[in-house]
């Protein structure tokens, strides 16, 4: 079989191996192409409670909403967030997001009379930027802190903006859509020109 | 005593990676029948890059490393750049395979476990030696002389260059000769920029195209590059050089190449009647079956500690301490390069000027210390030279940014500054002390495990210190912006991922392993061509190196065999 023949047939897509394992990724049993499997942000997953999900896609469409490109919940990221907490986060990331959000559902309609996601956009900013605040020590937000690490004591609010803004920078709708996506340049020109608002390729994630 | 006239194949080599493909593509061109064993699974050029071309969306996780997995199964490998789950499937599982590290003083050995091995990895860097590098062990003393100079090895660096296609520019320099090239990929604007400052402000710094093997013109079945990105994923159009793209379709095309994959080598038997090493004993992988294969000659490629290791392992009432170790080397002077960011430049220079495709290298600046004596100012031997690496900063640097909203989102999504980084590679002196052996442990072949005692000598500590204080000069003469130093401390020994030496080639067989084509001084028909033979460093990527003697220690075996010697 060449390897046209086996993309037309991927019958053992990626993202229909058990999605809830760590081990779960390429291997040499499941000879697979990644470039014809599913997107990884529209796998199966069964996490959150409907409160919480509601909560997630809100705090997500606040750090990256939609304007006149799509937003955090056009590309998929709550999904997103909800597959890395079940199948990617440690114990310790877990139970801090547990918590997270966890008082995120108790506290605010306490204090606001309804559940964030009912929110104005402008109270749920407020209530996002006071939770940046208190945040704002941990090692998180430092310049050196870029995406080869993911500090497992981060707080909660720091947790749900890098699972965000990666999740929509590698989602396909981000790339796309909001970034510059090509996969097959062809050539190289190190002189090209850049206009005032245009947008980084999408890169490759090694 | 078995009829030693009648052999399974002429030639048996051990390991299909660069080494081995190339020993194979020219014992089989000379027409000599040959039987590549592999340990690692087959992989097939094409179909066995499942990772090529799948954009960040497909991967699991979109990217992010499954860190469990990784910490658990490969723990060494996953600190390098080249790894991830996008072709996770070409690395040694170093639980399943494992070595002693040293809690201490931990080596990184970085292994792959398929057919082709690390030439689907490589960082296709390619450079000549020069002179000088040959001649280094005899001016400063350390090591031992090289049986070999310069214009020895240069038709066969000319040979090799031709065959797997190199790209760069013409220089002229002494201490970093000219290839056979291809035409240079271009240059980005701020790279422009930079070498026009150079040109004034720091007139020794020559800045060059990293010379790599990866087409810029179409070679016989392999496309030039079409700048997608990853190399290290695999490349099906073969535009950069591997066992799989090259030196094994041209060794199949002769119809004299047998490869078994899954097969690997636990040691050489040797023959005290006839002097030779008679035949191989291997194992199974898969089955767990036990087999042996004879031949005239056997060339050892199986990687600098893996065939220092099948020697070590191949002991014989003649050669107790090890097959072809009457001198006693065998494992010594085991070397690597250090490697490290020496200084990171934030430019503000052509923010409008952005590139289009993905160039597979950075630009180069070759060794500019020690070159005609040694430096009044330096206290230290050789020398170093600079891989640089040029990029604009996107959402994946600044992702922790404080803020929320639209305006983050458009800060994102915009480009940053340039980085331009100096990465310096430094030589590594050949020291005894600095081995591998063979521990107590085995492995679940019984092979006894691998371990390493190696440290960095003053020499790489105070090279890296050079070049970090002469980075910072480069980069103030580059003119960026912000100057971020080396913060990283040494590498690890084996984190070069250069590891070389433990079988020297020399003229005196009391001080060396090898002669002067890489034949082992005790046993005329073994050849070892891959880093093992190194006597000593250099500051430049190795590859080529091991390919030009590689090819010239095929000649030599097959005139000595036309001869009857062998």
């Amino acid at each position: 079989m060449n390897r046209r023949e086996f993309l037309q047939c991927t019958a053992l897509l990626i993202s229909g191996a058990s999605a809830s394992q760590l081990g779960f990724s390429l291997s040499q049993e499941q000879e697979v192409y990644l470039a014809a499997a599913a997107n990884y942000n529209g796998g199966d997953v069964d996490y959150f409670t409907g409160a919480q999900r509601k909560i997630i896609a809100a705090m997500a469409e606040v750090i990256i909403p939609r304007t006149d490109t799509p937003g955090a919940i056009d590309a998929g990221v709550p999904r997103y967030i909800e597959l890395m907490a079940a199948d990617w986060m440690n114990d310790q990331e877990r139970e801090i997001f547990q918590a997270g959000l966890e008082d995120m559902k108790t506290r605010i309609p306490g204090q606001y009379g309804k559940p964030f996601d009912q929110l104005e956009q402008e109270t749920q900013l407020g209530i996002m930027e006071e939770m940046e605040e208190a945040a704002s020590d941990s090692p998180w937000y430092d310049f050196v802190n870029t995406q080869r690490q993911f500090i497992s004591d981060a707080p909660f609010i720091c947790q749900v903006k890098e699972l965000t803004v990666w999740g929509f920078f590698t989602s396909e709708v981000g790339a796309k859509q909001v970034l510059r996506f090509n996969p097959m340049p062809g050539r190289f020109d190190g002189n090209f020109p850049l206009a005032r608002d245009e947008s980084t390729w999408a890169g490759h994630i090694l | 005593m078995s009829d030693d006239t009648i052999y399974d194949f002429d030639a048996i080599v051990v390991g299909s990676g660069i080494s081995g493909g190339w020993a194979a593509k020219e014992l089989t061109e000379k027409g000599l029948k040959v039987l590549v064993l592999e340990r690692g699974r087959p992989l097939q050029h094409g179909s066995g890059y499942l990772g090529e071309h799948a954009p960040d969306w497909k991967l699991p996780f979109q990217g992010k490393k499954p860190r469990q997995l990784y910490q658990d199964e490969y723990p060494m490998a996953n600190k390098v750049y080249a790894f991830s789950e996008a072709n996770r499937h070409f690395w040694m599982n170093e639980k399943e395979n494992p070595y002693v590290v040293d809690d201490k003083d931990p080596f990184m050995w970085i292994r792959a476990n398929v057919e082709g091995g690390r030439s689907l990895l490589w960082g296709r860097q390619t450079y000549r030696w020069s002179e000088q590098d040959f001649r280094a062990n005899a001016e400063d003393g350390h090591g031992i002389p090289w049986p070999v100079e310069y214009r020895d090895i240069a038709p066969w660096y000319s040979h090799v260059e031709k065959f797997i296609g190199v790209n760069g520019k013409a220089e002229g320099l002494p201490q970093l000769p000219d290839s056979e090239f291809q035409k240079p990929m271009p240059w980005f604007a701020l790279e422009e920029t930079i070498q026009q400052r150079l040109k004034k402000k720091a007139p020794d710094i020559t800045l060059t195209n990293g010379r790599v093997a990866v087409l810029t013109e179409d070679l016989p079945g392999r496309a030039a590059c079409h700048y997608c990105g990853p190399c290290h994923r695999g490349c099906s159009t073969g535009s950069y050089f591997s066992s799989q793209s090259s030196t094994l379709p041209a060794a199949r095309a002769t119809g004299n190449l047998t490869l078994k994959t899954n097969s690997l080598v636990e040691r050489l038997e040797y023959n005290p009647v006839t002097g030779r090493i008679s035949r191989v004993h291997a194992i199974d992988t898969v089955s767990g079956e036990h087999l042996t294969y004879s031949a005239r000659i056997f060339f050892l490629c199986a990687s600098t500690v893996g065939s220092t290791q099948l020697l070590m392992n191949s002991v014989s009432e003649q050669f107790p301490a090890g097959l072809a170790n009457s001198s006693g080397v065998l494992g010594h002077y085991l070397m690597d390069h250090t490697l490290g960011i020496s200084g990171t430049g934030v430019f503000l220079d052509n923010m409008d000027s952005y590139y289009f495709g993905n160039r597979p290298t950075g630009l180069y600046i070759p060794r500019f210390r020690n070159l005609e004596g040694q430096d009044e100012d330096a206290d230290f031997l050789r020398g170093y030279g600079f891989q640089t690496f040029t990029l604009r900063m996107d959402w994946q640097v600044g992702m922790n940014a404080k803020g929320f909203g639209a305006d983050l989102k458009d800060d994102l999504r915009k480009p940053g500054p340039w980085i331009f980084v100096l990465s310096g590679f430094t030589e590594c002196l050949p020291r005894e002390s600095n081995r591998m052996y063979l521990s107590d442990k085995v492995d679940r072949y019984g092979m006894p495990q691998v371990a390493f005692d190696m440290q960095w000598s003053e020499n790489e500590v105070k090279l890296r210190d050079d070049a970090a204080k002469q980075a910072d000069r480069i980069l103030k003469a580059a003119g960026a912006a912000l100057i971020i130093g080396d913060e990283e401390g040494m590498s690890l020994p084996g984190e070069g991922i250069h590891e070389m030496g433990t079988a020297r080639m020399g003229d005196d067989p009391a001080q060396s392993v090898l002669n002067k084509y890489n034949q082992a001084h005790d046993v005329p028909n073994l050849f070892v061509t891959d880093g093992s033979f190194m006597t000593s460093s250099s500051c430049v990527n190795p590859s080529l190196t091991y390919m030009a003697f590689t090819a010239r220690a095929c000649d030599h075996a097959v005139k000595q065999m036309a001869e009857g010697y062998i």
